[in-house]
């Protein structure tokens, strides 16, 4: 497969145009086109589409981007996380959609013929390609730690950086510098925007970040010539707005309280919150909770029982001590099922209301119509409901046994 | 004609048994003392609710229905099953008689911000539901807690109207119904030395356990440290009702999180300011009983002489 | 000429009311008292369910408003119109007033119905009346609590105190109708009755002071959640006032009802009494309030034409109409105009009572309550249940009082002496009967 690549270093050519040339399949290419739907949905126009076959076929006409992958004080790790899943053979696809014009783990060459590679690719699609970088500059002592073919990489970066249409900084050392710039930093290490802060500079941190993430801001470059959405540390905040905690698919267990105390106990074998145990997931922004890693799922650090390290998140990773609680700040906006401070209470019943209504009212108008039945006269002593007398008459005084004293008038 | 007793006998017995009953309430009333700002037991303990950093994650409600025992509670009456088959587990509206924590949400009216507030029994200095239990079931003792008896409660439901904030609630569906509030866990925890299970669950220490002399200063530590961030710079609780063994730092309103605004004054100490005096020993309707017996003797015997004329006039006997 | 005015005795012989008579020229049983005793029939066999359930499903209460009707109307309420024993009784054996002894049996009987009817209710309203017994053991009262004051001064006053004070009432027809032994043992005991009935009267007097007093100290808990315009220290004083305004101008409409019922001549002379005592009572009713709303600074409240100010002056002006037309004598003495204002009077007495406990009391913003159909069944059959006992009362005891031309020693037998003395087939007692 490598001797293809060199081959197509030399034309321009469509994604469709390569993958013919290449004999990949149009099965493994919709497989990769759905994986593509799922796995870097937003903010990417290219994936606005409703099936694979659409984005097949608009990924087809993309004109396939040059690509200049530099790698300074790095691991090779986030290469080899592009590389790394093999079903399908994703290396291989990624390197079918891009036209990868340096990189040093990958090509053929080595010595002087490589710097010749990089020399030419840069004057042949100046202005044009993207360069990706791996791995972190040193800047103490003039960037001596580390020099490519007897240059520091300072100058290489500003050089090859320099000339590039957007530079796409993957992987924590090239966004902010990563292990090496970890205490006691003797290199002096910094990412990209940090020597280069004008360019148009995405930052991809993870230690490795998922490569859908690459692909789908390359994607997106190559389509239209923009770049995604990106938030103020430069991340693309279709892949970084949000943290782990909020998508961990443990998170039940930490809203009731289950927590793993120590490693191996019955709460781990269980699979419970890994919160305790210094898990850096509230902190930390990256869509490993969604994504995972190698296409399998729960394969990624919570999902076999390791606390993030916040490996993305340059005030944490290699600063905050693995097992180190954090706070958490962030607070996601609460659904609907929270009870309202004041919620309502009682019910009332139209029966009932109603009869209080009639019986309130058969009162009045009984207690109208019996107070109609007394005399408006004054002094009169008469029998209430009977017709009153003409005139106020002495009453007469019970006559029985034995007088009563005569009420004098 | 003479009764078997005199009458001497007679008045003496009353007076004997109104004292009886007075020294059977003057050992209960001398216990209970309203002062205007009451004082908190040295042992009392209390908990801390911080709201700004509380993030509404509820693991306080699930500890505190498992450690009490609740059940879960469906939303509004709708049966367990329906409300599981729907998707809704364990969202009681409010405090009630399967929910003594609650966590609740206050939106900003236009919607921006939002914060939560945990509500359950403030376990005020001087309740004012222990004051008006007519047999003392709600009973303040240990650490403060209030905790209920169920052998002494009658079910009144005073507690409920005289708690001002509107804390214990009454098992209506049940005929062997109980009042049921936060009691600190004191039977299931407390007393085996343990903290509460919401203030031990929580993850973020946005409720925490202590004593309450210890909270209240380091809430005021954490209002000096972070001047303005917390409404009005001060605690609620600290003199609230008289003062509560349950604090709130809130960084908006404290109406507005439904703590009500109350004076620092107990509802024990207002409601007895009055009877506190005139029923000491029984001494107010002693006297009153003594002025009005003797008006009424001296006019019953008024009567009593004038009887025999009313009697020959109407020919009847007189009728009482 | 009207007598009344220059009455200055003070004789209870004055006009149409001389003596307590029983209701004679009616069936015991009529269509009237088959409906109320229909409707109590039913409220209690309600009460009977309820006592086997939950209260929930009976009432419409919650924990918002935890005291439903039974409590707040049933006990709070209606105890003010039956504090007529309390009102009309202070009246006439504190300050003398011996006119009205010949409606205190009214007064009594009517009185006691409420009370007892009350209690009933306050005993299916409780969740746990199992634990009543701790009431037995004193060192278990909570003293300060005004609803332990409650719940041992009001059984106590209506089954001790109001029941010794209906006695007499109930001896005097067992004398009447009873046998020659039976009238030998009355004879023998009914002087000791009576020596003891200045202290029962003293009793019956100092223990509704307490408990009607008590009924507004049980709001004085409700602290913020009562609406200032009534939540005052000086609500037990307010309630006790407010129920010897209700008791006076209850036994004034009881009185004119009766008559008006049973077809019996008024006496203006007692009623107007009764009157003038009520405007006064309403008078000092609104000084208290008055004076507490603008000490405590409440007054403008009273003016806002809110809700709960419209409320207010509803409650007021029921009173004050009463309190100043009352001092007119033509008010007094013209029949329908006192019970006009005799039930304005009490319908203010009753809304100020019954206000703080539900409308006014307002705890939590959302909540409502209305009571639940049961719950009003059962209330009104409680009424009911009065409503009958005093329409058998009336024609069985001597109650409502009338013109001896009309006592005729002649009480209504029930059923099996009634046979008993058709076939003796003599006078069950001589004609002319001795006093002595």
């Amino acid at each position: 497969m490598i001797g293809s690549l060199i081959d197509s270093a030399s034309a321009l050519e469509t994604v469709d145009e390569r993958l013919m040339r290449c004999g990949v399949s149009r099965r493994s290419f919709l497989q990769f086109c759905s994986s593509l739907m799922i796995a870097a949905p937003f903010g990417l126009a290219i994936t606005d589409k409703k099936t694979p076959e659409e984005v097949a076929a608009a990924l087809g006409k993309v004109i396939r981007p040059p690509v200049i992958w530099l790698h300074f004080q790095d691991c090779t790790g986030c290469t080899e996380t592009l590389l790394r899943p093999s079903h399908p053979d994703l290396g291989d696809l990624i390197l079918n959609v891009i036209s990868l014009e340096y990189h040093e783990t990958l090509m053929a060459g080595s010595g002087r013929q490589a710097e010749e590679a990089l020399a030419q690719a840069v004057d042949r699609y100046s202005g044009k390609y993207v360069c990706v970088v791996e791995g972190s500059i040193p800047t103490r002592d003039k960037g001596v730690y580390m020099k490519l073919a007897g240059r520091p990489a300072m100058e290489v970066l500003a050089d090859v950086a320099g000339k590039s249409a957007a530079v796409i900084a993957i992987g924590s050392c090239a966004s902010w510098g990563g292990i090496p710039s970890a205490d006691p930093d003797p290199t002096g290490a910094v990412g990209v925007a940090d020597l280069l802060p004008n360019k148009a500079i995405v930052n991809l941190p993870g230690c490795p970040p998922n490569p859908y993430t690459l692909l789908g801001v390359v994607l997106q470059y190559a389509d239209n010539g923009t770049l995604p959405e990106l938030d103020d540390q430069r991340r693309p905040k279709f892949a970084y707005d949000r943290d782990i905690h909020e998508q961990c698919p443990r998170r039940a267990h930490f809203d009731a309280g289950r927590f793993v105390k120590q490693f191996g106990d019955a709460g781990h074998r269980e699979g419970w919150c890994l919160y305790e145990m210094g898990c850096k997931g509230p902190d930390t922004h990256a869509g490993c909770s969604t994504r995972h890693f190698n296409e399998i799922p729960d394969v990624w650090p919570i999902g076999i029982g390791a606390p993030c390290i916040g490996c993305t998140e340059k005030s944490i990773a290699f600063r905050v001590p693995m097992f180190k609680v954090v706070q958490i700040h962030t607070r996601v906006t609460p659904p609907e099922t929270y009870p309202p401070i004041n919620a309502p209470q009682g019910k009332v019943s139209p029966l009932a209301t109603g009869l209080v209504g009639l019986g309130a009212g058969a009162l009045a108008g009984a207690g109208y119509v019996a107070s109609r039945k007394f005399s408006d006269v004054p002094d009169d002593d008469s029998v209430p409901g009977s017709a009153p007398p003409a005139d106020a008459e002495t009453p007469e005084v019970g006559a029985g046994p034995g007088a009563g004293p005569k009420a004098s008038s | 004609m003479s009764l078997a007793i005199n009458r001497r006998q007679l008045i003496l017995g009353i007076v004997g048994a109104g004292g009886a009953a007075a020294g059977g309430l003057a050992k209960s009333a001398v216990a209970m003392e309203h002062p205007a700002h009451p004082v908190a037991p040295p042992d009392a303990v209390g908990m801390l609710y911080d709201n700004a950093i509380c993030t509404g994650c509820r693991a306080c409600m699930t500890a505190c229905s498992e450690a009490n025992g609740l059940p879960p509670e469906t939303a509004a009456g709708m049966p367990l099953e329906t409300a599981l088959a729907a998707g809704l587990w364990d969202i009681p509206a409010d405090l009630n008689a399967q929910t003594k924590n609650i966590i609740k949400l206050y939106r900003e009216p236009d919607g921006a911000g939002f914060c939560f507030v945990k509500r359950q029994c403030m376990h005020c200095l001087d309740p004012a539901c222990v004051t008006g239990c007519p047999f003392g079931a709600l009973n303040k003792g240990e650490w403060g807690a209030v905790t209920w008896n169920s052998s002494l409660c009658i079910g009144c439901r005073y507690c409920e109207v005289a708690c001002p904030f509107d804390v214990p609630k009454f098992q209506w569906d049940k005929w062997n119904p109980k009042i049921v509030k936060c009691e600190f866990c004191f039977d299931q925890r407390l007393k085996k030395n343990q903290e509460p299970a919401c203030t031990d669950v929580c993850p973020t220490g946005a409720v925490i356990f202590g004593k309450r002399a210890d909270l209240l200063s380091k809430a005021k530590q954490r209002i000096a440290d972070a001047r303005d961030k917390y409404f009005e710079n001060r605690v609620y609780g600290e003199y609230e009702a008289g003062g509560t063994q349950v604090l709130y730092l809130s960084n908006v309103a404290f109406e507005k999180i439904g703590l009500p605004k109350l004076g620092s004054t107990s509802l024990g100490h207002y409601a007895t300011k009055v009877t506190s005096v005139i029923y000491k020993w029984l001494s107010g309707p002693l006297l009153v009983g003594a002025i009005l017996g003797a008006v009424i003797k001296r006019n019953w015997n008024r009567h009593e002489a004038e009887r025999p004329e009313h009697e020959k006039q109407t020919g009847l006997r007189d009728q009482l | 000429m009207s007598v009344h005015r220059t009455d200055t005795t003070g004789s209870t012989l004055v006009n149409h009311w001389q003596y307590g008579v029983p209701v004679y020229d009616e069936g015991l049983i009529t269509p009237t008292l088959l409906f109320f005793a229909g409707l109590a029939a039913l409220g209690l066999v309600l009460a009977a369910a309820r006592f086997f359930s939950p209260l929930g499903p009976f009432s419409g209460m919650n924990d918002a408003y935890a005291w439903g009707i039974w409590k707040t109307f049933n006990v709070m309420t209606l105890t003010a119109l039956g504090s007529g024993p309390l009102a009309v009784g202070m009246a006439a054996w504190v300050f003398n007033r011996k006119k009205l002894h010949v409606v205190m049996r009214t007064a009594l009987v009517s009185g006691f119905l409420f009370y007892a009817t009350g209690l009933v209710a306050l005993g299916f309203d409780v969740g746990r009346p199992w634990n009543f017994w701790n009431v037995m053991l004193p060192w278990r009262w909570n003293a300060e609590s005004a609803m332990l004051e409650i719940s041992i001064c009001m059984p106590v006053y209506c089954c001790f105190f109001l029941a010794v004070e209906n006695l007499p009432m109930v001896l005097e027809r067992i004398y009447y109708t009873g046998s020659d032994s039976t009238k030998a043992f009355l004879l023998r005991w009914a002087p000791r009755l009576r020596r003891i009935y200045p202290f029962m009267i003293t009793g019956a007097y100092v223990l509704p002071l307490m408990h009607q007093s008590s009924l507004g100290g049980l709001l004085l808990l409700g602290g913020n959640k009562i609406n200032p315009l009534w939540q005052t220290p000086c609500l037990p004083l307010l309630y006790l006032l407010a129920a010897a305004l209700c008791g006076l101008g209850f036994v004034t409409f009881l009185l004119l009802m009766s008559s008006l019922r049973y077809s019996r001549p008024l006496d203006l002379g007692v009623l107007g009494e009764l009157g003038n005592l009520l405007s006064w009572t309403c008078f000092l009713f609104l000084a208290v309030r008055f004076g507490d709303l603008i000490v405590r600074g409440q007054f403008h409240a009273a003016f806002a034409f809110d809700k709960m100010s419209l409320l207010f002056l509803l409650e007021t002006t029921l009173i004050l109409v009463p309190a100043i037309a009352l001092r007119r004598r033509v008010v007094c003495e013209t029949p329908r105009r006192l019970l006009n204002m005799a039930v304005l009077a009490c319908l203010g007495g009753l809304l100020f009572r019954f206000i703080p406990t539900t409308i006014a009391y307002m705890p939590a913003r959302k909540a409502s309550y209305f009571p639940a159909l049961p719950e009003l069944l059962m209330s009104v059959g409680y009424i009911a249940l009065g409503i009958t006992a005093f329409g058998l009362a009336v024609k069985y005891f001597a109650v409502l009082p009338g013109e001896i031309k009309d006592w005729n020693y002649m009480f209504r037998l029930v059923r099996a002496r009634r046979q008993a003395v058709a076939r003796k087939g003599a006078e069950p007692w001589p004609a002319s009967l001795s006093t002595r």
